[in-house]
């Protein structure tokens, strides 16, 4: 495995999870407004957003240990025009910092609920564009076969919305344990769903879960075929490309698909049939958490062979 | 001899001021970046460190240059500021003409720098700690005084015990070329001028280098010739290298590599590479290439003969004038019919087989059909350029490999002319530089260069006829003390490491070891004392020319930088030995270095007056001339009669009478042979006997290796990563042991064990495998060396003839590690 | 102003590598920082037959350093601009502004910019700036022994030797447009349509 690249690593995966998390929230605020009221959601939701932040932050923070001269760093912002690796550090230093500005009008409910969506949309905007340019990046490079491929975007969004949904559905579940806990530190009610979340969040926690559930499956059905694309397409490109591939196959890449198929398969799956039963918290919690985790260091194996397969043209 | 101006050459570039002096070429100015020169601490790197590095006003230039054993000798202009050289420069004379030409180093001498400073540079005089073994690496720090009085004392000694034989200069080739700073050949280095005061010193003939062929030379023709000079070629039909890889082993660009790669641009003579490597040679200058297993040259070329007088294609009117013992009216009285070399190929001599081409094809692993078309090639062609490098005779029938190829070239008639050769290596024109310096051995007695470990074992029991003793029917006494001058034969360059580091590690044969050196080579490892010698960067010297076709060359490599460390030149510590000997004033004749530099120029000029002054020629650094092709024989070949060559018969012997009688007389071990004819031998682990032989069926061969010469450059950090060390093997024979490219192997045989990685390529023929010479020697604990020099496999086994070291034949295995 | 290059004759080079160790000499790089290195490209196949063996075998060198590349993938994708074009399209590295991020290492397809760990900085050639100031040769060129390195106004290479610069083990030109003329080995294979494979990778 490679990890010679870990910051890399690291920062493409946390700073994908976080836009694909903020865009999972958006979306579940539009669809479950009319239903719930955006106050019952804000409740659910809001936890998870303000953990989006910070996670956004360490994953800029990682990103630094790829650079080798720190002093020069406020350089990186000199070539918009033309390096897609400026743009995304434009992109992600904008989208974390919306993201925070964000996530602060709402803890403060300061604005009204439109203005704040607004910014809200202007904050995933930003965050589908860092995604792209990081993408672009690698696709960009016409001289590493592995990396100059629509496999490359595809594969960074369907990270984002896999890892952003299922961190978020973890997220939640968190939120209930951690709200039973502390409800039972107080012993005031019930330690249960139904002592710390009220039937309507309880509803829409179960439709959320479910949601999630059904995203994460056909995510990974996107995958598997994005992968199975790109090996026939590499296995077929040239001596370069044929390099790369061998890095596809082996105990790390039957790992990486194993943990990504138990993760957000089966596990999905369990999540979609628990959530529809209200006296089941913890093995919720337990799944919810258990497939973010094991999707994570699915996508965290496949990350490391996207740098691991980069075999440039030349000499 | 005429004398050109020297200008720079235009090679591309855009609008050059070809005369700009670097004094006046003021860059930056800025500081130069720490004194961290030393021991590999080196300055920062990037543009901005370069033009600090960039000579300012108050920097020196000093010419200096590259004088190890690989043909050549390249000037090279030393950038120094503030006592430090911080960069190497190529020639800057001449211009891209042969004759004329830039003598660029190649990447060895320009990396001279890290070799310089080098941090295995001895920096002090040290002895081996008492109670410590050879090798052991325990050393005492010890003053130059004690050092000179305690190495003065055991010669004293010894002398008196056992005489002048007892002691013996080691071959060494670390240092060529120059007058004072010459390693080689033994009579002209300052150590034995020193013994020459005090009795002189046992001696050995040959070398490492052409042990056999040169021995061969003396039996075939009378003595050591040489082929015509490449730039010669020009005037050939056809070019023939036998092992001969001018583009590796001579890789100076004011040498050979230089002078073939220009004459093959501008006439394109066909060119016929014959290796078991498919070499640089091969591949830059080669039409065809043919691959016959090493030590099989001799049989090879019995078919060509073969095919040749098949069709009568042989120049017989040159054979009848020139030659003895090609056919049977042509042999020397007393010996029986049937031993000319034509009843011999046609299967009418003692052996009863006739040599055909298919008889070859299964010795040689070469196609029958390729050796008709080879013969009728060679047959055909008028005339054919033949060379041979030094691969073909370090083997254990290498005498017999060299006479055949001489054989050949006088099968086509081509000896003595323009276009044609001698088939022994390429010479070429030199510069008649006077030496003053040399002395006379008052000892005669001289044992082959390869038979000093044997001289320690069992001198006594050694004689002329068993041991190819010379000037004594036996040694009266075994070698009690070895200098090893500028050199790595003590044990690296030699036969089987680890028998010879065992003999070493026996202190009570051989009393003392002297090294001189400026590394800690592997032969400085089994030294009793060491003495740290200066580089050529930190002395005045005058350098002799190097092998560069018809072009002379003379080079004053003047002083750079001080001496480093506690580090003393040879002459200062030859000088000290010879005062406690109270031989100081016949050793030195009151001169100091720069005195016997400029009696050499002075007195040269009497043969070259055109030869600058000593002042002239300092500032110069390089004088060059551009001279007369060398046509080996050519007196010979205008008038046999009046210019008879050194053998008994005064011919070209194909025949040799002597050899016929040392056949009967000398005592060799049994399955070794002497014949009076070029024949092909089947030897002691030899291509034959690799097929029948399961546990060691690999030929392992030896080729010279851009990373060093021989072994000098070997642990500098910037060839070891531009060249590093492999074994090369036959994709086939890798991939039956299931090795790949870059894999780390095992060569093996029962002398030793080595580890490195395989360069899996079809560029070396199947069963073949080839350990670049001259890595040094690192064993582990276990033993294995991890260094990867061939010479763990090798033998002491000596050739029949001449003694000499036959290290090309040898049989090992090869697994994956 | 007229756009500087390289021309590289196949056929005489040796691969001895003096023009490299001329370079590490003149800008003291270390061990690990090679701006021109020597790729040996072989391949080819032996026949056997009984005890005999016929070689149809091939090898080549080729000695590369920065191409000064018309379309400088290093430059498009760095994102400090220290990586830019002279005007005489020399391409070479703003060490103040580096972040050493060695985005354009993954993009060049010659290797030309190397990461420094020492600075922490990327570094490359510029063709011997300061030399070719002085009216000097680039080190690299002046040290080739056999003369199969050559400079100038890539026009005039053009010209003189034609304009072929897709050979393997060379990318195809068409990626980043070297300004680079080779002259071919009797053997070279071009780009694209190779058999052999570079045998020495551990020394590039």
């Amino acid at each position: 495995m490679n990890v010679h690249e870990l910051p890399m690593i690291l920062f493409t995966i946390l700073a994908q999870m976080s836009v694909g998390a903020f865009v999972v929230l958006g979306i579940i605020q539009i669809v479950a407004a009319r239903r719930f009221g955006s106050a019952a959601i804000d409740k659910v939701t809001d936890p998870a957003l303000f953990a989006i932040g910070p996670v956004m932050v360490l994953g800029l923070i990682v990103s630094m240990f790829h650079m080798n001269d720190l002093t020069n760093t406020l350089n990186v912002l000199r070539h918009f025009d033309s390096s897609w690796l400026t743009r995304e550090i434009v992109f992600g230093s904008a989208f974390a910092g919306l993201g925070f500005v964000f996530a602060f009008l709402q803890w403060k409910k300061w604005g009204s609920t439109r203005q704040r969506q607004a910014l809200a949309l202007v904050t995933a905007a930003v965050g589908l564009m860092l995604v792209t340019s990081m993408s672009m990046i690698y696709y960009s490079l016409i001289t590493v076969p592995a990396w100059h491929t629509l496999a490359t975007p595809a594969q960074f969004f369907t990270t984002t919305f896999l890892l952003g949904a299922l961190a978020v559905g973890a997220a939640l579940m968190g939120t209930v344990m951690w709200r039973i806990k502390v409800a039972a530190r107080a012993g005031t009610a019930a330690a249960d769903t139904e002592g710390v979340v009220d039937p309507d969040s309880r509803k829409l926690l179960t439709s959320i879960l479910k949601g999630i559930g059904i995203a994460a499956v056909v995510l990974l059905g996107v995958e598997f075929i994005i992968i199975a694309l790109h090996i026939s397409n590499l296995a077929g490109g040239g001596a370069v490309a044929g390099e790369s591939v061998a890095v596809f196959s082996g105990g790390w890449f039957i790992a990486r698909l194993v943990l990504v198929f138990l993760g957000a398969g089966l596990l999905s799956v369990f999540v979609y049939r628990y959530a529809s039963s209200s006296k089941m918290a913890r093995p919720l919690a337990i799944l919810a958490t258990s497939a973010f985790a094991l999707v994570l260091a699915g996508e965290f194996i496949g990350r490391s062979q996207f740098y691991g397969s980069m075999f440039r043209i030349g000499m | 001899m005429e004398t050109k101006d020297v200008e720079p050459a235009v090679d591309g570039g855009v609008s050059r001021r070809s005369v700009l002096k670097w004094s006046a070429a003021v860059g930056g100015g800025a500081a130069l970046v720490g004194t961290g020169v030393y021991a590999g601490v080196l300055p920062g790197i990037g543009s901005e460190n370069a033009v600090a590095l960039s000579p300012a006003a108050e920097d020196k230039i000093v010419w200096s240059s590259c004088n190890v054993n690989c043909g050549s000798r390249c000037p090279l202009r030393m950038v120094v500021k503030d006592g430090q050289i911080t960069r190497v420069l190529p020639d800057d004379t001449g211009d891209d003409a042969i004759g004329t030409q830039q003598i660029r180093a190649c990447v060895r001498g320009r990396s001279i720098r890290h070799r310089i400073y080098n941090p295995d540079r001895l920096k002090s005089p040290m002895r081996r700690r008492p109670g410590t073994k050879r090798g052991a690496g325990q050393w005492d720090e010890i003053t130059w005084e004690e050092a000179f009085d305690e190495i003065a004392a055991t010669m004293t000694r010894l002398i008196r015990d056992h005489g002048n034989e007892s002691i013996y200069l080691n071959y060494g080739t670390g240092t060529l070329g120059g007058t004072i700073t010459r390693s080689w050949p033994p009579i002209d280095t300052p150590v034995a001028r020193l013994m020459n005061c005090v009795g002189g010193y046992l001696n050995h003939y040959g070398d490492y280098s052409s042990a056999q062929i040169a021995g061969a030379a003396g039996y075939h023709y009378g003595g050591w010739i040489g082929s015509n000079s490449f730039d010669d070629v020009k005037n050939s039909q056809l070019q023939v290298m036998f092992g001969n890889n001018p583009l590796e082993t001579r890789m100076s660009g004011g040498g050979e590599t230089f002078v073939t790669q220009q004459t093959k641009k501008l006439y394109n003579v066909r060119t016929i590479v014959i290796d078991p490597r498919y070499s640089e040679t091969a591949q830059g200058i080669g039409d065809l290439w043919i691959a016959p297993k090493p030590g099989t040259d001799a049989a090879l070329v019995a078919a060509i003969a073969h095919v040749m007088i098949s069709q009568n294609l042989q120049d017989q009117d040159f054979l009848d004038t020139y030659c003895q013992g090609f056919d049977e009216d042509h042999m020397p009285d007393g010996v029986p019919p049937g031993n000319s070399y034509r009843s011999y190929i046609m299967g009418l001599g003692p052996d009863g087989i006739e040599k055909t081409p298919k008889w070859a094809s299964a010795i040689t692993g070469v196609p029958t059909s390729t050796l008709i078309q080879l013969g009728r090639e060679i047959g055909q062609a008028r005339p054919v350029h033949i060379t041979q490098g030094w691969g073909p005779q370090r083997h254990a029938n290498g005498e017999n490999q060299a006479r055949a190829i001489f054989t050949l070239a006088a099968m086509t008639g081509s000896v003595g002319v323009p276009g044609g050769g001698t088939g022994e290596r390429e010479g070429s024109f030199g510069l008649p530089m006077a030496n003053p310096f040399v002395s006379e051995n008052p000892v005669e007695t001289a044992i082959s260069v390869f038979s000093w470990t044997d001289a320690i074992e069992h001198g006594p029991e050694m004689t002329a006829l068993r041991d190819g003793v010379r000037g004594k029917d036996k040694l009266d006494t075994g070698i009690k003390m070895v200098w090893q001058y500028a050199g790595n034969a003590l044990t690296n360059q030699h036969g089987d490491i680890n028998r010879t580091v065992a003999l070493l590690e026996d202190d009570s044969l051989c009393e003392m070891i002297v090294v001189i050196d400026n590394q800690m080579t592997v032969s400085a490892r089994y030294a009793d004392i060491l003495l740290p010698d200066v580089s050529n960067a930190e002395q005045l010297d005058v350098i002799q020319q190097g092998s560069a076709g018809n072009m002379g060359y003379a080079i004053v490599a003047d002083q750079a930088i001080e001496p480093l460390y506690n580090c003393k030149t040879i002459y200062e510590m030859m000088t000290e030995i010879a005062r406690r000997l109270g031989v100081e004033r016949e050793f030195t004749e009151g001169k100091t270095q720069e005195d016997w530099v400029r009696q050499v120029i002075d007195e040269s000029r009497a043969e070259i007056p055109d030869l600058p002054s000593f002042e002239d020629l300092r500032e110069m650094g390089v004088w060059k001339v551009k001279g007369e092709s060398y046509i080996g024989l050519a007196d010979f070949r205008g008038d046999p009669v009046a210019n008879p060559l050194g053998t008994e018969s005064g011919k070209i012997e194909i025949f040799s009478k002597p050899l016929w009688e040392i056949s009967k007389t000398w005592e060799l071990p049994e399955g070794d042979r002497i014949t009076a004819l070029p024949e092909h031998l089947s030897t002691w682990e030899g291509a034959e006997e690799a097929r029948t032989n399961d546990a060691f069926p690999l030929q392992v061969i030896g080729h010279h290796f851009k990373q060093r010469t021989h072994s000098t450059y070997g642990n500098v950090d910037w060839m070891k990563e531009a060249h590093p060390q492999v074994v090369w093997i036959n994709p086939m024979d890798a991939e039956v042991r299931g090795v790949v490219n870059d894999d780390l192997v095992e060569v093996f045989n029962d002398r030793g064990r080595l580890r490195l990685p395989a360069r899996v390529t079809p560029r070396i023929a199947p069963g073949v495998l080839s350990v670049p010479q001259g890595a040094w020697f690192k064993p582990d604990a276990d033993g294995v060396d991890m260094g990867g020099s061939v010479n763990t496999l090798t033998s002491w086994h000596p050739s029949p003839i001449a003694k000499g070291n036959a290290q090309h034949t040898t049989l090992a295995q090869l697994r994956k590690a | 102003m007229e756009k500087l290059g390289f021309s590289f004759d196949q056929t005489l080079c040796n691969g001895c590598k003096a023009c490299s160790i001329a370079c590490k000499d003149k800008h003291d790089l270390p061990v690990g920082i090679t701006w021109r290195r020597v790729a040996e490209y072989a391949g080819g196949t032996w026949q056997q037959d009984g005890d005999t063996f016929v070689p149809n075998v091939f090898s080549y060198f080729t000695s590369m350093s920065c191409n000064h590349c018309e379309d400088p993938i290093c430059v498009k994708v760095c994102p400090t601009t220290a990586m830019h074009v002279g005007e005489d399209g020399i391409v070479s590295i703003d060490e103040d502004k580096c972040v050493g991020c060695r985005y354009c290492e993954w993009a060049c397809p010659y290797s030309a910019p190397q990461f420094n760990p020492g600075t922490g900085h990327m570094s490359k050639c510029d063709m011997c700036a300061d030399y070719r100031a002085e009216g000097e040769d680039p080190a690299c060129v002046a040290a080739c022994p056999s003369r199969a390195l050559g400079w100038g106004p890539i026009d005039d290479l053009r010209a003189k030797h034609g304009t072929l610069a897709g050979v393997e083990p060379l990318p195809d030109p068409a990626l980043t447009r070297p300004r680079l003329v080779i002259i071919p080995h009797r053997d070279a294979q071009m780009t694209g349509h190779g058999t052999g494979a570079i045998v020495n990778p551990e020394e590039l």
